[in-house]
């Protein structure tokens, strides 16, 4: 499966990662029999299945509530983007298969053998529409977290190869390149010696021991190599004895996207070995939604015991400095909007630290509505931003994004996560609109008070 | 007594006078429910009325229906009715005997063919061909069906002959059914009751006798007017039925201060009859007001519905043995199952 | 009468036994499913305060309202309508009483120390017909909703027909409406064996499930600090 499709010749030279001529299609992966297909849809969506997943599975009353919590559905009205209906095959398998009733489904045939062609229509479903904000789950009056079952779901549709070509296609290179987006360790390397000299700023690379590991998303280091400098100028107004590591810098997970569960812990365990190597106390995670729940909330898990370092996000971290009186700030004489990166705020905990940081730099905080842990998601996370096919539907969505933050009449949007920013930048070049998403951390890197 | 006679005139060779008539009329119509401006009709009607042939065949019973209408506490109501109407066979309250008794049956039956008015109480027996119960040698089976015959109409007096009653209790050794079962081509009034209220019977004669026809009746052959509504929609102790206030034993605080007795076991909320209204012994009291619940005695099969003092709401069951069983039964297929999906898992990450 | 015997009887009795079986079978076989435990380090140690989620999750947050203000309204009607007359009507409260005499000798009431009074009948009629009412209205809102017509199934067709069942058999025999009491009766008690039966294999099982699905997601967020 390592061979790159080659009905879809990738294009690398534009600004986002694509296939050339995307259209409407079912994308699958590597030569089998389609009832082999199914087979290892089911085998991998129940591999790690217990009993929460069983609980929720077990849970649903159909109210379709869900519906009015999801961007895709709130925004095209089209009933097939109800949360819940998406996991439908695997509710359907998960019922055949795995739970309590299970042998008498199967014996009755109450509930049919999931076939191909489901899977396949559900693909769009899976992927293309569910950026696994979790935003269902707290509208789900059961309380059931339709989000983490999609995740679930993703691991057999992986296995079955049966996921969006471009997903699956960045989820590859990451694990073999070591970066989505070509940010091999030797880019990585030139990058930040290129961007030490060029902004005169200390970037340590490869320190043998460092009380903080940094870390870095591709789509930083690729398209917001701001990002790099500014934490960098951060970590040297605070004083901080930090490094990057080759062997470990790279932040996103699209293991854990795509849904191969191998990569992700790969993935994963690049960063928390290096971090052990350097000896690291803290690991500051990046501004990027998913890789901060990929190793705060599911790195020791993959690890197999506790972390012996802290996990943070660089919002938390900041926010701490600030709290601590060690982070000088410039005050910023402006009005800004914060947008709530779904994987930091919402599903993340980190809901107060980026507001610390914002009222530090003398903002006017102008709060969309809804915020916080119930904000709408930019459109783009959990993979969707990569698949090509799907930007009629994520334009959809993104307008609804642009009327919340109009609404505010605030001057900056402001974010953590660069994959949101990323969407954001994608929509306002479509969109042609005037407002340009702001990242938190070099704000506040533009700020220092030296 | 002189059938061809008209009723007023037979109440006025009695000595009655036309204002004591309207009064009984009055009354009448009041326990029928009918409207006052009906009291002149209805006097008139009947005034002229000839006052009409009644047999009164004794089947499986106890003569307590008997007891009851000659208790009847309005002024002379009996006395009234037996003037009303020509009673030509009554066993327990004719003089004559045997043969005699038999002949004067026969004889109004035969002068009066297809104009009498058939009463019955008692259930019929059909069991051995209706040997279990039988008059001068005919079985009460073949004399209901021969009386019908000549019939006007049937009225089954008391649950007996309106349901089968005590005799058809569980296990029913004689075969006992209804008047209504064995008289089908003929109209049947069911006036249920064990017995029934004296005046319920004197006002459906009245009824029968002042409009020629048979009241209103309703899907069980009651007539609506006494039957329309159950003793509980009537009770002088609804009021703390809906303020949930309950007599828990027959000398508890409850039950002295007049609380419902519907723990107690009372009928009254499915039992449809007019006690709680015209109550009993002129209008004296009815079972709730002297302390004890319904039996509903006028339902059918009231004396096989689980018990005068249990609730209404009672259930026949309880075994926590089998329950416990079915719960260990439900935990046993729970971990089976939770065991099949755990190897299943296995099997996946094996296979994989 | 045959059939009310039958009903309270016997019919009573394995309808009872076939949801203790089904529920536990179905509850014992998600609980002893692999379970690991989370090893990141927890944002907030005291996850039970995530528990609140059991109630919180009650009341829809002021953000979610607008599309669901019907779901979450007629949802509020017919669960309270159907729970009053279900706990309120005082032949229910003996009908528990002689289950729980029948079972272990004495009622629940004393065993658990309390005890409450039973609603006017004609209360709990006008709970039952506004129950009747709301659940005619999801109805009709499954029928045209597209969402909903779309992830509907059998289960949710039987399970509310098997929730509305004794409702309204519950108010004929009440009102006497169409057939003798003991036929009503009968029938009211045969759709309660029917709702028993089914309860354990649908939907109905969120009535304990819904418990522990809050507590789970409560906890398990509450521990990461997350939004709930």
């Amino acid at each position: 499966m390592s061979n790159v499709n080659e009905q879809h010749p990738l294009e690398t030279d534009q600004p986002r990662f694509s296939v050339k001529k995307p259209e409407v299609r079912f994308d699958r992966q590597g030569e089998m029999p389609d009832e082999q297909r199914v087979r290892k849809a089911m085998q991998n969506f129940v591999k790690d299945f217990g009993r929460v997943a069983a609980l929720y599975m077990e849970s649903c009353i159909h109210c379709g509530m869900c519906a009015e919590a999801c961007h895709f559905y709130v925004t095209t009205e089209d009933p097939k983007y109800t949360p819940i209906w998406k996991l439908e095959p695997f509710k359907q398998a998960y019922k055949r298969e795995y739970g309590p009733f299970a042998f008498v489904y199967r014996l009755l045939n109450l509930k049919h053998r999931v076939t191909v062609e489901q899977l396949q229509e559900w693909q769009e479903l899976i992927y293309d529409s569910c950026t696994v904000c979790g935003r269902c789950s707290l509208m789900c009056p059961v309380s059931i977290d339709i989000a983490s079952l999609v995740s679930q779901a993703r691991h057999g549709m992986f296995q079955a190869g049966l996921v969006p070509h471009e997903l699956w296609a960045v989820a590859e290179r990451a694990e073999r390149e070591g970066s989505p987006l070509g940010a091999t360790p030797k880019v990585f390397r030139d990058r930040c010696e290129w961007l030490a000299d060029d902004h005169e700023v200390d970037i340590p690379v490869d320190k043998e021991k460092a009380d903080v590991l940094c870390a870095m998303s591709s789509i930083e280091i690729m398209k917001f190599p701001g990002s790099i400098v500014a934490t960098a100028k951060i970590m040297k107004h605070l004083g901080v004895d930090w490094t990057f590591r080759s062997d470990g810098y790279e932040a996103t997970n699209f293991g854990l996207l795509s849904g191969n569960s191998a990569w992700q812990k790969d993935m994963s365990m690049k960063l928390i070995n290096a971090a052990v190597a350097c000896g690291a106390r803290v690991l500051i995670l990046p501004e990027c939604g998913h890789a901060y729940g990929a190793l705060r909330w599911m790195g020791a898990n993959l690890y197999g015991k506790p972390l012996p370092f802290r996990v943070m996000h660089i919002a938390e971290f900041l926010a701490e400095a600030v709290k601590g009186g060690h982070l000088k700030l410039k005050k910023l004489d402006k009005s800004a909007t914060f947008h709530d990166p779904c994987q930091i705020v919402r599903r993340g905990g980190v809901i107060e630290a980026p507001r610390v940081v914002l009222e530090a730099l003398g903002v006017e905080l102008r709060e969309m509505f809804p915020a916080k842990g119930t904000n709408w998601c930019c459109g783009g996370g959990g993979g969707v931003v990569t698949i090509h096919r799907a930007d009629g539907l994520r334009y959809k969505t993104f307008q609804l994004k642009m009327k919340q933050i109009e609404e505010t009449g605030a001057e900056l949007p402001v974010t953590t996560c660069s994959n949101c920013r990323q969407t954001f930048d994608d929509g306002q070049a479509h969109f042609k609109w005037d407002k340009t998403m702001n990242s938190l951390l070099e704000m506040v890197a533009d700020n220092l008070d030296e | 007594m002189n059938p061809s006679s008209t009723v007023l005139d037979h109440l006025r060779s009695r000595g009655l006078t036309r204002r004591g008539f309207l009064q009984y009329c009055a009354s009448l119509a009041a326990l029928m429910g009918l409207h006052h401006s009906s009291v002149n009709a209805m006097a008139e009607a009947l005034g002229k009325a000839r006052r009409p042939s009644v047999i009164w065949l004794p089947f499986q019973e106890c003569t307590g229906c008997t007891e009851s209408i000659t208790r009847s506490g309005s002024p002379s109501i009996e006395t009234l009715i037996f003037d009303l109407v020509s009673l030509d066979y009554q066993e327990t309250l004719m003089a004559a005997a045997g043969h005699a008794a038999e002949e004067a049956r026969a004889q109004a039956m035969k002068e009066n063919f297809g104009k009498y008015l058939l009463l019955v109480d008692g259930s019929v027996a059909t069991g051995e061909n209706g040997a279990y119960s039988c008059i001068a040698g005919v079985s009460n089976l073949e004399a209901l069906k021969e009386a019908a015959k000549g019939a006007a109409a049937v009225i089954a007096v008391g649950s007996c002959a309106a349901f089968g009653g005590l005799p058809k209790a569980r296990p029913n050794p004689t075969a006992a059914v209804a008047v209504s079962e064995v008289v089908k081509d003929k109209p049947v009034v069911n006036i249920p009751g064990c017995p029934p209220i004296p005046e319920v019977m004197t006002g459906v004669l009245a009824h029968f006798l002042t409009f020629g026809r048979l009241p209103e009746l309703d899907p069980l052959g009651r007539p609506k007017a006494f039957y329309g509504e159950t003793i509980h929609d009537r009770c002088y102790r609804r009021p703390f039925y809906d303020q949930g206030k309950f007599a828990k034993t027959f000398d508890d605080e409850g039950a002295r201060s007049g609380w419902c007795l519907y723990e107690l076991g009372c009928k009254g909320p499915v039992t449809y009859n007019a006690c709680a209204t015209v109550k009993w012994n002129a209008g004296t009291s009815f079972p709730i007001q002297s302390g004890h619940g319904c039996l509903g005695c006028s339902e059918p099969d009231f004396w096989d519905l689980g018990g005068f003092y249990k609730p209404l709401s009672t259930v026949n069951w309880g075994s926590a043995k089998t329950l416990g069983a079915a719960a260990a039964a439900g935990v046993a297929l729970g971990a089976a199952a939770a065991a099949a999906a755990r190897k299943r898992q296995d099997d996946f990450i094996k296979g994989d | 009468m045959e059939l009310l015997e039958f009903a309270r009887g016997p019919g009573m009795f394995w309808s009872v036994v076939i949801f203790v079986i089904g529920v536990l079978w179905r509850l014992v076989g998600i609980v002893l499913l692999r379970s690991k435990a989370d090893l990141s380090e927890p944002r907030n140690p005291a996850a039970w305060r995530g528990l609140r989620n059991i109630v919180m999750r009650s009341w829809p947050r002021r953000e979610f309202l607008g599309g669901t203000v019907f779901n979450e309204t007629m949802g509020y009607v017919f669960h309270v309508g159907f729970l009053v007359a279900l706990f309120f009507f005082l032949p229910h409260l003996l009908f528990f009483r002689d289950v729980s005499q029948g079972l272990i000798g004495t009622s629940f009431g004393q065993v658990f120390g309390f005890s409450w009074p039973a609603l006017p009948g004609g209360m709990i009629y006008f709970f039952s017909a506004v129950s009747v009412a709301a659940l005619i209205a999801v109805l009709i809102h499954r029928l045209i909703s597209p969402v909903k017509r779309l992830i509907s199934n059998f289960d949710d067709y039987f399970s509310w027909f098997v929730t509305i069942a004794p409702l309204v058999t519950g108010m004929l025999a009440y009102s006497h409406v169409g057939a003798p009491y003991q036929t009503l009766l009968a029938l009211h008690l045969l759709s309660v064996n029917l709702l028993l039966v089914w309860f354990p294999f649908g939907k109905l099982m969120h009535s304990f499930t819904i418990f522990a699905t809050r507590s789970v997601q409560g906890m398990q967020f509450e521990r990461k600090g997350a939004s709930l």
